[in-house]
């Protein structure tokens, strides 16, 4: 393959593929690597296949099938199963298909998408404990959440996907238990001044009122006000626990689905140090861009919910003007043609914005979310609990990079993605200070793991590895 | 959702455990949602039960043996006919 290009894309999502779709229309020559198999992402997964289609309503199928399409006609070449572990401006480090590779590129569009608030509790690694959004790849593979497909199932959090993921089930004939609650009221009133730009966009309104009746017809007990949630059992999920008003709760369960919203996936950019901003309503870090995805570093670009979490239709529209602004940034196309690629997609961009607005209040996280017990396992790599994080404050630290010096949190495999954001909200707790001032872990390179092995041979290759 | 019938189907064998499931899915997600063993790791520092979480890539709690080949972030492999897939044990170095 070329190792040499005008622009390569990271990550084949709706971001991903949109941007190396427009960027070829402009004509550059357009590289796309991605960690998975195929393309699509996390919201088209497997759209090439009946079994990733039969997951999706008719409009999004149709959508996911003419973007994979056009991307496979675009002429742009694909590398998948390719994890990228390093980046600096006009070069990517990354393992394609096993093997080290060193890619280069005149601008560079970065495209990782979002993921699950990762919100620990007491229990939360207990198999049988998972991600909505796990839940969900689970059952988009045709697989069931246990081995009786009629065991207990209970659903806890806040946010659209835990909707979703309803539905879903409820498809699938899956026994829902509960519904618990953990939203904040006096966050949700606040969307409701903002409902009726939501008019500006009926069919996705319609999309997710859609949504909410199925999930109303399917009786699910909903119990509202939760705190406190414990999966308990021995080697594996038994029962779930919650408080309300007071008093403590007790629920049978083979299957806990926790999901508090979906935050940006920051670590490429942090490691660039480039700068982020805190949203303070939807408690999450992200990056500052300009209205086309260019960052503080030249020839260098993001697209998607990784910018800010807006959703899949909104991460193609990103995509596209991203894709324009590489070939403008790289003289290929003028400024006017620029603006004139751009005018529809910013256009529909801004309408969206507007009219999902209420979606920002409407599943806020509780700012309590992070209150949780000492024994709490914080970080599942390095097995730190909250209390321990709490111990290295009392002791002086005030940032979360002291923490993490005094207590290993962050320091494992995942390298912070499931533990930072709590690390975080407590650390910033028990300072009795905002989570913009405890500061947020420092990333380093390489951002994935990678064999020394792998490392070395890409920086000294042998003979007859040479590329 | 039920497999549609026209989806073609690979067999991989779980700790000597034959599973048909579907081509194209992840290793993580033909485990959990065809064999469903509970843990798929010992986890090396507290020695607990692990089992997929996330399944997209970012967690690492789904580090299965892949065709003899130790700490395979499962979720990200694709299946094969044939494959080999056995739980990842603690390291024999580490006592707990």
């Amino acid at each position: 393959m070329n190792r040499r290009t005008d622009l390569l894309v990271i990550g084949a999502g709706p971001a991903g593929l949109a941007a190396a779709v427009s960027a070829r229309d402009c004509g550059l020559e357009v590289t796309l690597i991605d960690e998975q198999a195929a393309p699509g992402g996390q919201l088209f997964r497997n759209i090439e296949s009946p079994l990733g289609q039969q997951a999706l309503q008719a409009r999004e199928r149709a959508q996911g099938m003419e973007l994979v399409r056009a991307f496979r006609a675009s002429g742009a070449a694909y590398c998948p199963k390719t994890t990228i572990w390093g980046l600096e401006p006009g070069r990517v480090s990354c393992t394609l298909e096993g093997v080290p590779a060193t890619l280069e590129a005149s601008a560079i569009i970065v495209a990782p998408g979002a993921m699950e608030r990762p919100v620990p509790f007491p229990g939360w690694t207990l198999p049988g404990v998972m991600g909505a959004g796990g839940a969900d790849i689970l059952l988009r593979s045709g697989g069931t959440l246990d081995k009786d497909p009629a065991a207990p199932v209970v659903l806890a959090g806040n946010g659209p996907l835990l909707l979703l993921l309803a539905g879903h089930l409820l498809q699938a004939g899956v026994k829902i238990v509960a519904w618990l609650d953990t939203g904040c009221w006096s966050q949700r009133l606040r969307a409701l001044p903002l409902m009726p730009a939501a008019a500006l966009d009926p069919a996705y309104l319609n999309k997710g009122v859609k949504m909410a009746l199925q999930v109303l017809k399917g009786k699910i007990p909903l119990i509202r006000g939760v705190s406190d949630i414990r999966a308990l059992g021995e080697g594996q999920l038994e029962q779930v626990s919650y408080r309300k008003r007071g008093k403590r709760y007790l629920l049978g369960a083979a299957t806990l689905l926790r999901h508090e919203g979906i935050i940006p996936r920051t670590h490429i950019l942090n490691s660039l140090r480039i700068e982020h901003h805190w949203d303070r309503v939807q408690r999450y870090w992200y990056p500052l861009l300009d209205q086309d995805g260019a960052t503080s570093i030249a020839g260098l670009f993001l697209a998607g919910d990784a910018g800010y979490v807006h959703g899949g239709d909104a991460s193609q529209l990103k995509g596209s003007m991203s894709g324009v602004a590489a070939a403008r940034y790289l003289g290929v196309i003028s400024k006017e043609e620029a603006a004139d690629r751009s005018a529809a997609p910013r256009k529909q961009l801004q309408t969206m914005r507007i009219s999902r607005g209420y979606l920002r209040h409407l599943f806020a996280p509780h700012p309590q979310l992070f209150k949780v017990p000492d024994e709490t396992m914080v970080c599942r790599c390095e097995c730190v609990t909250a209390g321990e994080i709490r111990k290295a404050v009392a002791e002086g630290c005030t940032e979360v990079n002291e923490v993490k010096l005094f207590s290993r949190c962050g320091m494992g495999p995942c390298q912070g993605r499931m533990c930072g954001p709590a690390l975080a909200e407590i650390t910033a707790a028990a300072c009795s200070t905002g989570v913009e001032s405890v500061g947020s872990l420092r990333i380093r390179q390489p951002f994935r793991p990678v064999s020394l092995e792998n490392y070395c041979d890409l920086h000294h290759p042998l003979p007859d590895q040479q590329p | 959702m039920s497999t549609p019938l026209t989806t073609t189907t690979v067999r991989i064998l779980f700790e000597g455990q034959e599973l048909e499931v579907p081509a194209g899915i992840s290793v993580a997600a033909a485990v959990a949602g065809y064999a469903h063993p509970g843990h798929t790791c010992k986890h090396p520092v507290d020695g607990s039960g692990r089992a997929p979480f996330c399944f997209m890539g970012v967690c690492f709690e789904c580090l299965m043996e892949i065709n003899g080949l130790p700490d395979v972030q499962s979720c990200l492999v694709t299946v094969e006919e044939g494959m080999q897939v056995r739980r990842q044990p603690l390291p024999e170095s580490i006592k707990l």
